[in-house]
Order: structure tokens, then sequence, then C-alpha cells
């Protein structure tokens, strides 16, 4: 994890340029028709969720949060999930957000694939995938984070692929037609602590994808059925996705640089003004960097020479970090 | 299945119609071949007779005068009738061929051989057939290779004839189809040409019988049951097509299979195939005296006949009756030295009755004395993996199916090794856990410490220790584990010991909460206990019995508990008496009584006790051991009969349950006299304080209506009626949720103890039970109720998260240990955080190396995780002070 969030870093310096302090996160949450009161509901409770979690946990502001449903009566200060709303939802984000902003769009809901054109069912007319590559050209210069939780999904993938986009379809194609629970543990990889894999106190994308997707198998084998939904992420913009997104060789890169609460401008990690403190910051930036080169080279190491290796590493990194919160609680910036 | 002998009836009663055409009363005739094929055998006979009388030069009069008596078992008259036509006809070979098969079915073989040279001598018409009795006889007689080279020019005579009838193409299949022993392929071509029989002659009952004979022995149940089912059609009484059809039945382990080759011994009672079938199922309910008084009357008709003297061995083996089981062996082998299905029927006889090591050692000779034993080497091979010997078992399986592709058993036991080749041994002190290597890691945690457990207690209970390792299966696919267990899918078992090997469906095999496999493997372990005590001679209903009330003895709520349905069906008078309770296990006569005969038997083993106390058990084993019956042993180690156990049994059973019978009321059904509305049902309560079906119905009623307060006497009083009652809609249930609703959690805590206490594999009860207790405080009872949800489901990993929590709390820092290595076994989104645990719990349990490793290994994953660096630090401060 940790040598992929590096590279993600580096993309992140060479691709920006000078990290801007106005970056923000635009969070627009659109849940479809729910059809029968179950699905309402869950629907309801996925959305939720999600906008509960992006308020509270990942305090992005309510004004930057955009939620359409089918029955806006439920949420105060929603709107009503049709394809005008969609619309006019999405040229008002992108009339507001700064250049290099983070858009996240999320779908919840029932979609399908019938006669070739890949749709997510709204009150009113529905919405296809074309129809929502179109929205997204108003966002030439933004990150886009697009993830489409409904069922048959995995037809917008190659639609909506492109540059500057991290693309998540709940499902491998639009064959895929049962109903899913992918979208349950995606939302909740954000409301909860078990997706933050490399313990940095945040949660990417790609972690967000991947607690998903391994939960979503595992709430089939317990319950001894076959899997019937197998969710996609693409960031490379090849159109196509990963089923096991791997940083190092493919799709990942991006994603894992992505995190709600931050956008990737601000991924890169600021040095304090403090010398000594921004020698400890540069140390430790150091100790983690070897880490990871070590954790690449464990195949060609003897185990005990790996061990003790990494175990001088990761105890000159725990003195350092130690030190770095002591300075900072004696003399908070 | 073996192939036994074949015996081939051609009917040529159409072929003869055209030379009777110009001759006999077609009318006369046709009515007689009309009466036979209808199974109106005295109407046919009568007909031939008259007819024969009449015409004593017609052949196929007499040969099918002949071929009915023969069919009803009158072999004497039948001897008589074709002696009849010889003597009238002293140039004629028609009825030599006709003649030798009679012969042969009174074991007259020297006379038979002589019967058919003369009809294959003389060119009969049947004479094909004659040339395919010589050669069964060579075959059956341990001339293999004579018989096969015979065999073969059969093929050559298909070849080369222009058209041939009906019959002798029958004689060709069958020729072909033992050829197919050596060459599986020629199976096709001999079902290919009784098919071409059957065109020529839709009459030749024979043929489709052999039809229905072959798919059987390649296991082809259904395809066998419509061959017979076409016969039975038209002859409801035929009787080779019915055994043919008891047959089926006991293939696909139909108790119909007595009732129907019952039906075949009315039409013909000295049918030797028919009573040596009987006798074989006779052997599985363990009748060893009827068995007899049928095997006895068949070797009366054929005293030569393999299969009867191979029966008759396997009774003389399981009586203990060595001298008689030695004669019979030796007088079996001089009459066909290469009669491998002696060993083969032995084998299978030893593995029903649980004798697996002696089931291997006949398989053994089996295939020593046949190397084209096919079926032995399958037994061999299965039997082998019965008692652990995996590699030779496996290659034995191969050279069986190499044989035998058509043997299911055979090859879905070969994908099943396959299967187990993938998964993981944990091996212990006296273990080897044999489980999937996706759940290993978890399961194995739980099951390795239950083994040893079970082991040790058992041992020192009944002074008795089983030869190690015992290696323990678990099967995620239900179907794998009835394929290890008798070749098919299909088993309704949980899990089964063949003594040194345990199989059992892992917990994942089946839905959460529907079987506790703690328990389960705990019974099959008994059963490695028993059935080594005993030597494996422990009748099945007392090694059932004990086993389920080993369970009881290991975990409170473990054991079958008692059910309505049992009390019901004891009050029907539908229990069977101890001295019968075998049959329950072994052929149930309906649904329940499988379930109910475990229950019972092991109530069995608790009035024993009672009365004589626990060592009674060993000794009863031993007593087993030692050759003893059960009468003896009951009077030997009980002091008592056991008819007047019986007697005394029912009254325990009486005295026990009479109050609880008297609450269950019968329920009468919508549409007879019933209602299940609503004001019904809550009626029915108010009437009658004392119908516990009334009261429970009543009050889960009100419970979903949340009408709480009047709920709630309800079920107390229900309760109180059947205090024993913990099944899926007890009255403790409904009383936990009331007084969970109210917020009266110590109410509901208690309720949840005694019905866990009852059933301990009720899942959902043990985790409310837990969060309760949580919840008030009491953390040694919540972290128990959790350690014994494990043994219904141990893979979800919150449960083992907040037990680790609980033990930590309680300080019990080895079962922390347990659970955060269980977390981490059950793979984890979050494994730096499931490392960081176990290390902390490492910590906790003064092993400090484990959790320096453990912490590295968070660190490697998440270099930044603030909470591992400190754990590190803090142990490396602990190791510099020491």
């Amino acid at each position: 994890m940790t040598r992929h969030c590096m590279r993600a870093w580096l993309v992140a310096l060479l691709s920006l340029g000078p990290a801007s302090g106005e970056a923000q996160t635009y969070l627009l949450v659109v849940s479809g028709i729910g059809g029968e009161a179950q699905y309402r509901a869950s629907f309801d409770e996925w959305s939720t969720t999600l906008l509960t979690a992006a308020q509270d946990r990942l305090k992005l502001p309510a004004d930057h949060i955009v939620y359409l449903c089918e029955d806006p009566d439920v949420v105060a200060g929603s709107r009503k999930s049709t394809k005008a709303n969609l619309d006019a939802a999405v040229m008002e984000i992108a009339s507001r957000a700064e250049p290099d902003a983070l858009v996240v769009i999320v779908f919840i809901g029932h979609g399908s694939a019938v006669g070739g054109s890949a749709r997510i069912n709204l009150p009113g007319p529905d919405v296809s995938a074309e129809d929502i590559a179109a929205l997204l050209t108003r966002f030439p210069t933004q990150q886009l984070v697009v993830a489409n939780l409904a069922s048959a999904s995995g037809d917008f993938l190659p639609v909506l692929s492109g540059s500057r986009r991290t693309i998540i379809t709940a499902t491998r194609s639009g064959r895929e037609r049962y109903e899913t629970v992918f979208a349950s543990f995606f939302v909740r990889a954000f409301a909860s602590d078990g997706a933050d894999t490399d313990k940095n106190e945040r949660v990417s994308v790609l972690e967000a994808f991947e607690f998903a997707r391994r939960e979503v198998n595992r709430h089939y084998d317990t319950g001894n059925r076959l899997v019937t939904e197998h969710a996609l992420l693409d960031d490379n913009g090849d159109s196509k996705g990963s089923t096991e997104p791997d940083p190092r060789t493919g799709d990942g890169a991006i994603a894992a640089s992505l995190f709600l609460d931050n956008p990737l401008a601000a991924a890169v990690a600021t040095l304090p003004d403090d010398p000594e403190l921004r020698a400890l910051y540069q140390a430790r930036q150091r100790l983690e960097q070897a880490i990871a080169t070590l954790r690449a080279r464990k195949d060609e190491l003897a185990p005990d020479i790996y061990e003790s290796e990494l175990e001088r590493l990761a105890l000159e990194l725990a003195r350092t970090s130690r030190t770095i919160r002591e300075r900072e609680t004696r003399n908070p910036e | 299945m073996s192939i036994g002998r074949v015996r081939v009836f051609v009917v040529a009663l159409t072929a003869s119609l055209v030379v009777f055409s110009g001759t006999y009363a077609q009318d006369e005739l046709a009515t007689a071949r009309t009466a036979y094929l209808e199974g109106r055998y005295d109407d046919a006979i009568d007909g031939l007779t008259r007819l024969a009388r009449r015409q004593p030069a017609a052949s196929d009069v007499g040969r099918a005068l002949v071929r009915a008596l023969a069919e009803v078992g009158r072999y004497d008259e039948a001897n008589n009738a074709a002696e009849r036509f010889i003597a009238a006809n002293p140039d004629s070979p028609e009825l030599w061929t006709s003649f030798g098969r009679v012969l042969l079915l009174q074991g007259a073989r020297a006379k038979a051989r002589d019967a058919f040279a003369r009809a294959v001598a003389g060119r009969a018409s049947d004479a094909l057939t004659g040339k395919l009795e010589l050669g069964l006889l060579l075959y059956h007689s341990g001339d293999v290779a004579a018989a096969m080279r015979t065999f073969d020019s059969f093929i050559d005579t298909y070849n080369q004839s222009r058209s041939l009838s009906s019959g002798d193409l029958t004689a060709v299949a069958t020729a072909v189809r033992y050829l197919g022993i050596a060459n599986s392929d020629l199976f096709h071509d001999a079902l290919r040409t009784y098919d071409e029989a059957i065109a020529a002659d839709p009459d030749n009952v024979e043929a489709r019988l052999l039809v229905g004979n072959l798919f059987l022995d390649k296991y082809n149940g259904s395809d066998a049951r419509e061959a017979y089912d076409a016969i039975l059609e038209r002859n409801g009484d035929h009787p080779d097509a019915l055994l043919g059809l008891a047959r089926v039945r006991r293939f696909g382990g139909s108790p119909e299979a007595m009732t129907l080759v019952n039906r075949s011994l009315e039409t013909n009672p000295n049918s030797t195939q028919a009573r040596v079938f009987r006798a074989t199922l006779l052997v599985e309910l363990e009748d060893f005296d009827r068995a007899t008084q049928d095997i006895d009357h068949a070797l009366g008709i054929d005293p030569t006949d393999l299969d009867a003297l191979a029966v008759r061995a396997a009774v003389q083996f399981l009586r203990n009756e060595r001298p008689a089981f030695d004669r019979t062996t030796t007088h079996v082998l001089e009459l066909n030295p290469r009669f491998g299905g002696l060993f083969v029927t032995l084998a299978e006889v030893s593995a029903r009755n649980r004798l697996y090591q002696e089931a291997v050692g006949f398989g053994t000779r089996a295939v020593q004395v046949d190397s084209l034993s096919w079926r032995g080497y399958a037994v061999l091979g299965t039997n082998q993996l019965r008692v652990g010997n995996m590699g030779a078992g496996r290659a034995n399986l191969e050279i069986a199916f190499q044989g035998d592709p058509f043997d299911a058993w055979t090859k879905n036991t070969l994908d099943l090794l396959d299967e187990l080749d993938r998964f993981t041994t944990v091996p212990t002190e006296r273990f080897h856990i044999v489980s999937d290597r996706n759940e290993s890691d978890a399961l194995s945690l739980y099951m390795t410490e239950l083994a040893e457990e079970a082991y040790a207690r058992l041992a020192n209970r009944y002074g008795f220790r089983p030869h190690t390792p015992i290696r323990v299966e678990a099967f995620t696919r239900h179907a794998d584990f009835s394929v290890r267990t008798i070749g098919l899918v299909g088993l309704g078992a949980l899990g089964v010991s063949f003594g040194p090997v345990v199989a059992m469906d892992s917990p994942s095999a089946r839905d959460i909460g529907s079987f506790n496999w703690g328990s389960t493997l705990w019974h099959e372990l008994a059963h490695t206990f028993h059935l080594g005590l005993s030597e494996h001679r422990v009748p099945r209903w007392l090694s059932e019995g004990l086993a389920v009330f080993e369970e009881r003895q290991a975990r409170d709520g473990w054991g079958d508990a008692l059910d309505p349905g049992f009390l019901l069906a004891f009050r029907d008078g539908r229990l069977l008496p101890v001295s019968e309770l075998n049959n329950g296990f072994v052929r149930p006569t309906f649904p329940e009584q499988l379930g109910y005969s475990y229950y019972q038997a092991s109530l069995v083993c608790e009035f024993i006790e009672r009365d004589h106390g626990f060592t009674a058990f060993p000794r009863m084993l031993r007593a087993y051991r030692d050759g003893k019956s059960a009468r003896q042993v009951f009077r030997d180690v009980l002091s008592t009969d056991l008819d007047e156990f019986d007697e005394a049994f029912e009254d325990y059973l009486r005295a026990r349950f009479e109050r609880t019978l008297a609450v269950l009321k019968p329920v009468e059904t919508p549409g007879h006299g019933g209602e299940h509305s609503r004001d019904a049902i809550l009626a029915r309560a108010r009437q009658d304080p004392d119908d516990f079906l009334a009261l429970v119905a009543a009050g889960q009623l009100l419970i979903e209506e949340q009408r709480f307060d009047e709920a709630e006497p309800v079920l107390v009083r229900a309760k109180s009626l059947f205090p024993e009652y913990a099944g899926v809609s007890s009255p403790y249930w409904y009383l936990a949720r009331l007084f969970r609703e109210r917020g009266e959690l110590d109410r509901a805590a208690r309720e949840l103890d005694d019905l866990t206490a009852r059933n301990a594999s009720h899942y959902r009860a043990l985790l409310a039970l837990a969060t309760i207790r949580d919840t008030l405080g009491a953390t040694a009872d919540a972290a128990d109720a959790l350690e014994r949800s494990i043994y219904v489901y141990p893979f979800d990993a919150d449960v083992h998260r907040r037990l680790a929590e609980l033990s930590a709390e309680l300080g019990t820092w080895s079962r922390a240990v347990r659970e955060r290595r269980a977390v981490l076994a059950l793979d984890p989104v979050d494994r730096a955080e499931a490392q960081y645990q176990l290390a902390r719990a490492y910590m906790g349990a003064g092993d400090r190396e484990n959790a320096r490793h453990t912490v590295l290994r968070a660190l490697e994953i998440a270099p930044g995780f603030e909470a591992a660096q400190d754990l590190l630090l803090e142990i490396h401060d602990a190791r510099s002070n020491r």
C-alpha cells in the first residue's frame, strides 16, 4: 500500500503543479427509483450512510454535498432524482468547482442494460451511460470519481472511462442484473474504521473499493450463494476495469491517492515550517519509503535478514513518529 | 453390486409360431402364449400341458412349457416335461438347451453341461444359446480364459450371419456383455444387441430383463427401472422383473426392496436369486436366522449356487462361526477358484457392519482370486480410504474405475480425492485435522482443541485409547461428505466415523445455525471409541445411543433434545422396542423414524446408566467384542432378559414423560375441523390452559402483535408444562424477546440461559445472550456464550473480535490470542489492525517474541500505523529492561 501511495503522491506532484489551498471535494449522491419498499429502504439507508459520513467523518462542507433521491420529503434539502435535476445539479457543481477540485458522483439504485443501452432507473426518464458521459464533459480539469453502484452497471465503465476519471461499477457487465450489495459495503467503508488498511487515518477510493469488493465476496460466501456481482475499477483511462486493481501494474494508482476528505491536490504532504520538525517529517518519509523498498525486495532476501532490517527501520520510524508527536504536542502550529 | 450369474432364458415362442401354424390350433397356442406373457401362469401351463400331450413332438410347445414351469419354480415338473419330450423325440435336439437350464437351476452342472452339448452337437434351433450356456458354465467354474474364447466366437457369429433370431441375438448380447468385463466399451455393443433382439421380437421378455440387469449392473437405476416396468406392465407378477425392481429400490436405499422381493418369491418361491437377495436384505437388518432360512432354501434347490454360499459365509462370519465359515469359503473356491464375488460379498457385508479393516482384507482376497473383479478393487479401495490408507485406496479405485468406468461411486470418490488434495492437514498429538485450505486456519484452531479434549475425556471414561493419529475430515460441501461416506450424494447425516477416520460437514457446509459442529465432532469421536473397544461389533442402536449420550456429557445443550414429535410417536406406539431398534437406523419405515431412533437410543443409555452405572457400557462393548449376541449381553451385563428390558424401558418412558404427554393435545388441521385463524388460536389457548401447543401458538401470536403483557403469562404457563422443549419456537425464546423489548434484560438473559442450556445449537440465542450479558456487565458470561456459539459457527469475525475483547478484559489472554488468530484467519480487510490486535494479545499473554513478530507484520503492511509503532517500542523497551 505504501509504495503505491507514494507513487500516487508523485503523480499528484507532477500532474497538478503547486498545491492549491482552495481545492475542495464536491459530492453528488443520486439515489434512483426503488420500485419495492425493501429497495427504497436500502437505497435510502445507503445514501444517508454516505451523506452522514461525508459530513461527520470526512468534514465536507454541507454546501458541497448534493443529494437527489426518489422521495425528497425524507431528507431535508434533497431534491427528486429526475434526469432534469441531475443535469441541474451537475451544472451547479461545475459552475462552482475549482479547476483542481475532486468531484465525486455516486449512483445508487437499479440499473439495466436493455437493448445494448446501459441505464440507471430514475423517477421519470432513465439516464443512460451516454447521458452521464455528456454531463462529465462539464468538468474539463477536475478530478472525477464516478461510482455507479447499481445492478447491471458494468457497461457504464467503457463509456465513462477517461483521463482524470476514476470509474467504479458494482458489476462487471450489464448481464449481472440481480440486486447488488456492493453499495452497502462501499458506503460503509467511509462510515466505519475497517477500510483504512494502510492506517493513515484516511480511506482512499481504492481502499473503499477493496473493502467493498472483499466484503461482497464474504457476504455471498457466508450465505453459501453464488457471487452474482463483480465490481470493477478503472482509473487509468483504458476503458477496461479491474476486479482486483493493482497499482503496480494497472488500475488503482490514482484511486489510491484520492480521498474524499481532501482532493488530490491536498494529498501532497505539506511540510511544517519549523526546521527541526521539517527534518523529522522528511526523515519519516524516508523511513516509510525505505520500508516500502525493503518490502518490494522481500523475496530476494533471506528471511532473518529481512526481518532484522524491517525491525530496525520500523523502530527508527516509530521513534521518529513519537518524537514528531511530542514536539507537536508541545508546540501545536 | 456384483455381476452374479446371468442366466439366459430365451423365449422362442414367437419363432415357433411359424412352425406351429401349420400343425396346431393357433388359437390355443396364442391363448397359452398370451396367458404366459400376462403372468397367468397356471392358465398358460394348463394350456401348454394339454397341447404337449396332444402333440408330443412339438418342440416349441415343449420349450414353452418347460420355460413356464421353471419361471414359477416348478422345477420337478419342468424336468418331467423336458424328459417326456426327449423320450418321445430321441433324435430331436430341440429341448436340450431348455432342459439344461432347468438342470442348472437345480445345481446339476454336469448333466446341464451334457444337455447343452447335445443341443449344440445336434444343431438345435437354439444351439447358439446352448453354446452360450457352455461358456457360462466355464466362466462360473473359474475357467475364465476358455469362457472368454467361447464368448469371443459370438462376435464372429454375429458379424458373419445375415440374420439371427431374437433368441440368438440375446445369446450374442450376453456373450458380449461378459466380454465387457475385460473391455468396458463392449457393454454398449451388448446393449445394442439386446435392443436388436427386442426389435426382432418385442415379446422377448428375457432380452428386456437382461437389459434391465445390464443397466443395474452399470449403476443406471432409472433405465433399469424402465426396463423392468415395461415387463411388469404386461405381467405384474414376473418374478425376475420384480427381483430386478427390488434391486433398483435397494440401489436407491428404499425400504420397498423387501416388499418387491417378497412378491417375486410369491410367484417363484424357488428362485435362488430372489432367496439370496432377500437373505442379503435380512443380513443388513441383522436378522440372521431368517436370512439363513432363505439361504438353506436356495441351497436346497441348487447346492452349487455361489451367491447363496457367499451369503451363507457372510452370516457365518458375522456370527463368528469360524470353522463353518472356513468350510464354506473352501467349498466355494472348490466350485470356482476364481469366484471373487465371494470376497466382494464378504467385504460389502463387513463394511455395512462397520468392520472396515476386515473389508480391506476381503477386498484384497477378491482381487487376488479374480484380477478382473473391478467391484473387488472398488470395495478394497473404498475401505482402505475408510481406515486412513489414502494412497493405496486411491490406487485401487483408479484400477476399479479403469476396469469399470460406469461405476459412479468410484468416480465420485476419485473426484473427491482430487478435492482432498487441495485440503490442508493440521497435525496434533493424536489427530490429523483435514479441511479446506480456505477454512483450515480458522477451523483448525477450534477443531484441534476440541478433538484433543474429546480424546482425553473419552479415554478416561472408557479406559481405552484408540490408535492414533485419528484422521478428521471436514467438507465444505455436503455433497462431498456424502460421497466420502457412501460414494453418492444425498446422505442426510452430518458426520460419520469409520473408526480411525471421521468425516463430517464443515460448519460452512450448511446454513448457519442448522447444526452444531462441535457436538457432531464429539459424537463421531465417541463412535471411534465405541467401535474400537468393541472391535466394531457394537450394534448400531447402542453406538448411536452412546454417542448422543456422550454429547450430553460433554456440554450442556449438546445431543438430541426432546421434541413433541417423539412423544407423540411414543404415545401412538410407533417407537420400536429396543430389541428391534436397529431397524430404525437401517430401514426406517417413516421419515422421522431415524431421528427418533437416535433420541430413543440415547434414552435407553440414560436408563441403563441410571440402573447399572456408567461402567455397564464398557462392559457391554467388550461383551459385543467377544462375539456375544444382544440377548447374551443383556443377560450377562445387565442381568435382564431383552424382552423384560423392553417392558421396563417402556415403563421408564411412560413415567418420565407422562406429565408432558398429557399436555400434547391433538392439533386439527385446516379442513379437518381445525381453525387456524387468529381468534381460534387465542380461544383454544384460553379454553385449555394445559394445551402446550395451543399456548405456544397463542404466545407467538401475541408477541408478533407486540401484546407483551398478555403474552407473558401464556408463555410462562407453556414453559412450565414442557420445560424440556427448547426447539425453534420454544417459550424460552419468545419470553426472552418479550423481556428484552421491555428492557428487562436480566430476565431475558435468564430465559436465554435456560434455552441454550437445553439447546446449544440455537445460534441467535447464544449471540443475543452474549450481547445482553455484556450490556449487564457480566463479562465472563458473555464470553462463555460467545465461546459456545463458535461450536455452531466459527467463521464470524465479529464474534471472534468481541470474544477477544472480553477475554482481554477478563485477563484470559490465551483465549484472547486464539480469538485474534481466528480474526486473522478469516482474512479481514484491515489486516494491519488484525495483526496489531493479535500482537497486543500476545503481549498480554506474556509472549513478547510472538508479539514482536506479529506487530512487525502490521507495520509491514502499514508502516505509518502509530498504535503499532508504539507497541513495537513498548516491546523493545520491555526487552531492554529485562
